[in-house]
């Protein structure tokens, strides 16, 4: 459940650290509210230094950029066809340019499963690995 | 009074096969359980009689596992491994809480993944549900510190704000 004013951590490599949400994309039903695999719109509230030269990796977000991002962890919990809910510790998002396309070019984190559900396979291929696919001892890293 | 109708009904529903007198490879399979009884349809003793018959045995037993009364009950603070049979096949957790409510008990577990944390919560008698494996039993291995000591609580929310206890009960895993 994300609104305005809602702050996420933003989880691939293209320099912004925390996004706050402006925002929330083509919602009619929910009340406002966003959630796993919605778009966003988003204001760069805190980002990595940006250095001189540019570097290999993907275009660099400064602070007070105005961006698009899809939510792709909520602390609310979300609910699976079959009854399962997952939520997650935090709220985390990925930026996407204005074509739907992700800025940068990794994922550090888990993502939730249902985004591959509303459409953003790409993003979930990119990532570590997707949520309840692994068998780890809980506690670990 | 109520025990003794519930017996009778458990008696008169199981499809076991029974013996054929005269042979001893044919299988007579029993009549299907009349569900005719006077009392059910005058509505006595209707919410026991769908209690069992609702769900199939598997299920049941695991609901039971899970219920206050087994003698090898399912503690919050366990170590759980639920396979599922669609998406994502496998979760493993600690056991924060279950939620009893017959046929609707759904169990919340909880895993750290990459320093994230996540919580699911599993509907137990859902048919995407395959199997629910005990890793380690809650009070960890012997005595162990914290984790070895009894979890006091029925719902194991303080987890969520200290993740030294929940590596704790991770270490007393290994």
């Amino acid at each position: 459940m994300i609104g305005l004013k809602g702050t996420l951590n933003v989880i691939d490599n293209s320099g912004a650290l925390l996004i706050e949400c402006v925002n929330v994309l083509k919602q009619k039903v929910n009340n406002g509210w966003g959630s796993v695999g919605d778009e966003i719109v988003c204001v760069v509230k805190r980002a990595r230094p940006v250095s001189g030269q540019t570097s290999a990796s993907a275009a660099k977000v400064r602070q007070g950029d105005v961006r698009r991002a899809v939510i792709v962890r909520t602390r609310k919990a979300v609910r699976r066809p079959d009854g399962r809910y997952i939520r997650f510790d935090d709220n985390a998002a990925v930026l996407l340019n204005n074509k739907r396309e992700m800025l940068g070019t990794r994922i550090g984190g888990v993502v939730s499963a249902d985004l591959r559900m509303k459409g953003w396979g790409k993003i979930v291929s990119l990532a570590p690995k997707m949520s309840l696919s692994i068998t780890q001892k809980p506690g670990s890293k | 009074m109520f025990n003794s109708f519930r017996k009778c009904t458990q008696r008169l529903m199981s499809t076991a096969t029974q013996p054929y007198p005269f042979s001893s490879v044919a299988m007579v399979s029993a009549p299907p359980p009349t569900p005719a009884l006077e009392g059910l349809k005058a509505g006595k003793g209707l919410m026991p009689y769908l209690r069992q018959r609702l769900l199939s045995p598997e299920k049941l037993e695991l609901l039971a596992r899970f219920g206050r009364r087994h003698p090898e009950r399912i503690l919050p603070g366990s170590v759980l491994q639920v396979t599922s049979k669609h998406a994502p096949t496998a979760f493993t957790g600690v056991l924060l809480g279950i939620r009893r409510r017959g046929a609707d008990t759904s169990v919340l577990l909880r895993n750290v993944i990459n320093r994230t944390g996540v919580e699911v919560q599993f509907a137990v008698c859902s048919p995407n549900v395959k199997d629910v494996k005990v890793l380690m039993r809650a009070g960890g291995r012997g005595s162990e510190g914290r984790a070895g000591k009894r979890m006091r609580r029925a719902k194991l929310f303080y987890l969520r704000d200290s993740p030294d206890k929940m590596t704790a009960i991770s270490a007393g895993m290994r």
